[in-house]
């Protein structure tokens, strides 16, 4: 009996994700516990495993569809076995899901909730294409042979061609006439009136330009070659966060540096340890998300939320840590760090990072910060401003250790000191408080020996 | 103060995005330095139709004979057309007052310039916006002829405002500017002459066409392919094919031509990219500048009260939304123009001639108008003619130009037809009305 598989739940705030690659192909046989594909969140990337023994008989949604959880996306059945009553299944879902009257982008997912490799152009002809949707694909400029069919064995029915018709803005005459039912990229909106696509915007469109395509394509020639990137997933989230961040917040960032002999001498001591005790990985990030850990209970003002109409305070400091990965910034939160000991820190920093790196970071594993540190030492950075993580209230970015000279006993010496930029949002906290946390944990860092006793 | 919008120009293009921004509910500004309405309203398009159409008035009262009416002692009095002149504007003005209360738009008088990207000053105030629009339009160029500085040499602005006619008038520019002062002077009897440099009037229009219509404006003498050398009180000295001439006459006026209006507005301090022809925008009317959209005659992409008009919403569109500009962009394939003489003309697209420098395959096809009942009925064997261009393989319509009565009432049915990419097949499924000159249109395009 073959069965769907739909897309797994991932927590309780994910509610769709993209399939990144699909691991197995039509007609592979499938073990329980084989991973079928790949699917990603907007904050990191997960395995869809089956549950189900037999042969995957076929692929629903293809990579690069976002699909909503629970949705399916193949089927697992015995080598073929009739699936026609199930696809019809999922096809009435989707069918009854997307309703008509539904926006362009809400059919565009229909679209291709429906489109499934292998079918559309029937080889055999029988199960082709309807009459009805013959005759409405080639009066509103459609491709039916590129189309795949959401009817009984893949058979493209007039929803098929409606979905498309949804998804994009009318053709004009000319347009239709042009062949744009003969194939080639039609965008979705075009350059004539009310979006509609016209001949010019045909990608396929024979070499000859009626005169208007001279005007719009001149602009796009001004500025030379381009590759336009598509601004989703894990981009989109940074994207809305930081200018909702900037615009909502009042961000004020006060610099400030500490003395680092100290923090250079634990840092040399850890590293020359013993191997085994797991000391020696024992970062100087480490040693500061350490002293944050136990200076910010000092000042719950910074360890809170602002959200509008009051400030949520929190006991235990879940400090979210700034990585930087391929696909952009993620910020991992080690919880309760005021309860964990300086190896425990060091030892979760470097887990989360690495998850982080290749993309299986949980979602529940990236949220739920109360204050967040961000390190730009390692690359000369002297100051900065880093932008809060709303709703939190503050934000300390570390930079790297430089020599300053120090005035002691009619004497100057040269003496390493580290950066330190906080931002603090003035909504929630003035300025002073802002600047006595980072005056206290100045004097934490230069001398870590007391950090130990807190 | 902050705006979410300041928009510098109250012309046909400023006031419409004014309009159209605050029916968005934005807060917007709106500066003008002159008087409400730009040069359209006051010293262009509407109070030349109103003079023009005393003139007309004037022209059937002289000859209505064959249609069985018979008037003496017609006179053409000068104030009373401009009075009617004037209240037309001054009502007109008041509407667009009205309306910018109406979308809550603040209204400005003062000479405007940017002191940085996003503030705009005028006098010592100054106001912040993050979307700037420019719209301040263009006005008379006159070419450095020498003695342009001379006695009775006016432009289309002061000629607006002359107490009582010339005997004879020269007219320096064959543009529409020109022809419909020429046409309108003509008519009431002055002894005009045109001097144009190009070889035909109307460089716009299709070339059959605009012969047809210059020999059918009797009443103007025509010197085509003529240089204006110098100038004197009461002398317009030129050379045609390397022959010198000599013209008298009471008035000359300079229609030769306008020039985009960028200057005091402290383009250079924001790093603007302009030249002599204009603010250079894409097609969202964006400039380099980010947030400064400038629209209408300053872009010089098309001078017309209506491409303004079009580009304000466009830049409006843009930025309420610039992930869905809510009104399109700006093409300019499918722009109705109107020449308002006697005949007037109109057209839409390109010509034949364009086609021709473009290297398109086209066909093209005629219509009289005089084949038209109602046509005939009321005007009699006066010119009337439509001439249509459509591509020769696939049959969209590429252009429509008319000249003959009533052509400016008709010629926004081709935009909509070459916006819609219609092809003559879809054209013929039109019903037009009967009995309307319109019909004109259809029967062009069954002569195809």
């Amino acid at each position: 009996m073959a069965e769907l598989v739909v897309m797994p739940r991932q927590g309780n705030t994910v509610e769709s994700c993209v399939i990144v690659e699909w691991l197995k192909k039509e007609g592979d046989p499938i073990a329980v516990g084989d991973v079928l594909c790949s699917v990603e969140t907007d904050k990191s990337t997960l395995d869809v495993e089956s549950e189900q023994e037999g042969s995957l008989v076929k692929i629903l949604r293809d990579e690069d569809d976002d699909v909503p959880v629970l949705d399916p996306i193949a089927i697992i059945g015995q080598p073929g076995e009739d699936i026609s009553a199930l696809i019809a299944e999922t096809a009435e879902e989707t069918a009854e899901n997307a309703p008509k009257t539904e926006g362009a982008v809400e059919a565009k997912a229909k679209e291709s909730a429906l489109s499934g490799p292998q079918v559309g152009a029937d080889k055999n002809g029988t199960h082709g294409v309807s009459p009805r949707a013959r005759n409405l694909a080639a009066a509103k400029g459609v491709s039916v042979e590129q189309l795949s069919g959401s009817g009984p064995q893949g058979r493209v029915i007039e929803r098929d061609v409606q979905a498309v018709l949804g998804s994009r803005e009318p053709a004009t005459p000319a347009a239709i006439a042009a062949g744009i039912s003969a194939g080639g990229a039609v965008p979705a909106r075009g350059s004539g009136i009310g979006g509609r696509i016209t001949r010019g915007d045909l990608a396929a469109s024979p070499a000859e330009e009626s005169a208007q395509s001279s005007d719009t394509a001149a602009v796009s020639t001004e500025t030379g070659e381009y590759e336009d990137i598509p601004v989703k997933s894990i981009r989109k989230v940074i994207a809305e966060r930081m200018q909702a961040s900037l615009a909502q917040t009042a961000q004020l960032t006060l610099n400030s540096s500490a003395p680092a002999e100290s923090l250079m001498r634990w840092r040399k001591i850890y590293k020359n340890s013993d191997q085994d005790s797991g000391l020696s990985g024992i970062s100087i990030n480490d040693l500061v998300l350490f002293a944050v850990s136990r200076v910010v209970p000092q000042f719950p003002q910074l360890n809170a939320h602002f959200l509008g109409d009051k400030i949520r305070r929190f006991s235990d400091v879940n400090i979210g840590i700034a990585v930087d990965t391929p696909k952009g910034l993620m910020v991992p939160v080690i919880r309760a760090a005021n309860r964990k000991s300086l190896l425990e820190i060091s030892h979760e920093v470097k887990l989360l990072a690495e998850k982080c790196l290749s993309g299986i970071a949980s979602p529940e594993e990236l949220s739920g910060g109360t204050i967040t540190v961000t390190n730009l030492g390692a690359f000369g950075i002297e100051s900065f401003t880093p932008v809060l993580n709303a709703p939190e209230v503050a934000i300390l970015g570390v930079n790297n250790i430089q020599l300053k000279p120090v005035l002691k006993d009619d004497e100057t010496k040269f003496v390493p000191h580290i950066g330190l930029s906080l931002t603090i949002d003035h909504q929630a906290v003035d300025g002073a408080p802002g600047a006595r946390f980072l005056k206290e944990l100045g004097s934490q860092l230069g001398d870590l020996e007391k950090v130990a006793a807190l | 103060m902050k705006y979410d919008i300041i928009i510098i120009g109250s012309g046909p293009g400023g006031y419409i995005a004014a309009e159209r921004a605050g029916a968005e509910g934005k807060k917007v500004l709106l500066i003008e330095k002159e008087e409400i309405g730009g040069v359209c309203l006051n010293w262009g398009c509407i109070p030349t139709k109103s003079l023009l159409n005393s003139a007309k008035y004037y022209h059937h009262a002289l000859h209505g004979d064959q249609y069985g009416v018979r008037a003496e002692k017609v006179e053409f009095d000068l104030k009373t057309a401009m009075k009617w002149k004037e209240k037309t504007v001054t009502r007109l003005q008041k509407g667009v007052s009205f309306l910018m209360k109406k979308n809550k738009v603040d209204v400005v008088r003062g000479q405007a310039r940017f002191t940085d990207r996003t503030t705009v000053a005028v006098g010592d105030e100054q106001y912040q916006s993050e979307s700037v629009l420019i719209a301040t339009g263009s006005s008379t160029m006159v070419p450095p002829i020498p003695g342009k500085e001379s006695k009775n040499i006016v432009t289309s602005r002061e000629i607006l405002g002359i107490d009582s006619l010339p005997k004879s008038l020269v007219v320096i520019g064959g543009g529409v500017i020109g022809m419909e002062f020429a046409s309108l002077f003509s008519t009431l009897g002055v002894e005009v002459t045109v001097v144009e440099m190009l070889d035909e009037i109307l460089p716009m229009m299709d070339l059959g066409l605009a012969k047809t219509m210059r020999k059918s404006l009797k009443n103007i003498s025509f010197h085509l392919g003529a240089r204006v050398e110098k100038l004197e009180e009461g002398k317009v000295f030129f050379t045609k094919q390397g022959e010198a001439h000599e013209l008298n006459c009471e008035l000359v006026l300079m229609a030769t031509g306008r020039k985009p209006n960028t200057e005091g507005l402290g383009l250079d301090e924001i790093g603007l990219d302009y030249d002599k022809k204009g603010i250079k925008t894409d097609q969202y009317m964006r400039t380099n500048v980010p947030g400064v959209y400038a629209i209408g005659d300053v872009t010089g992409k098309s001078r017309l009260a209506h491409s303004a008009s079009r580009m304000g919403e466009v830049a409006v569109g843009h930025l309420v939304n610039p992930e869905k500009p809510k009104y399109g962009m700006f093409r300019s394939h499918a722009i109705p123009w109107a020449v308002y003489t006697l005949p007037e003309a109109a057209g839409c697209g390109i010509t034949e001639q364009d086609a021709e420098r473009a290297g398109l395959p086209i066909k093209t096809s005629g219509a009289q108008m005089a084949a038209n009942g109602r046509f005939l009925a009321e005007n009699g064997r006066e010119v009337g003619q439509c001439k249509m261009v459509v591509h020769a393989e696939t049959g969209v319509l590429l252009g429509v130009h008319l000249l003959g009565a009533y052509s400016s009432e008709i010629i926004h049915s081709a935009a909509a037809m070459i916006e819609a990419e219609l092809r003559d097949v879809d054209i013929r499924e039109i019903i037009f009305p009967h009995p309307t000159v319109s019909e004109v249109l259809r029967d062009a395009v069954w002569e195809l």
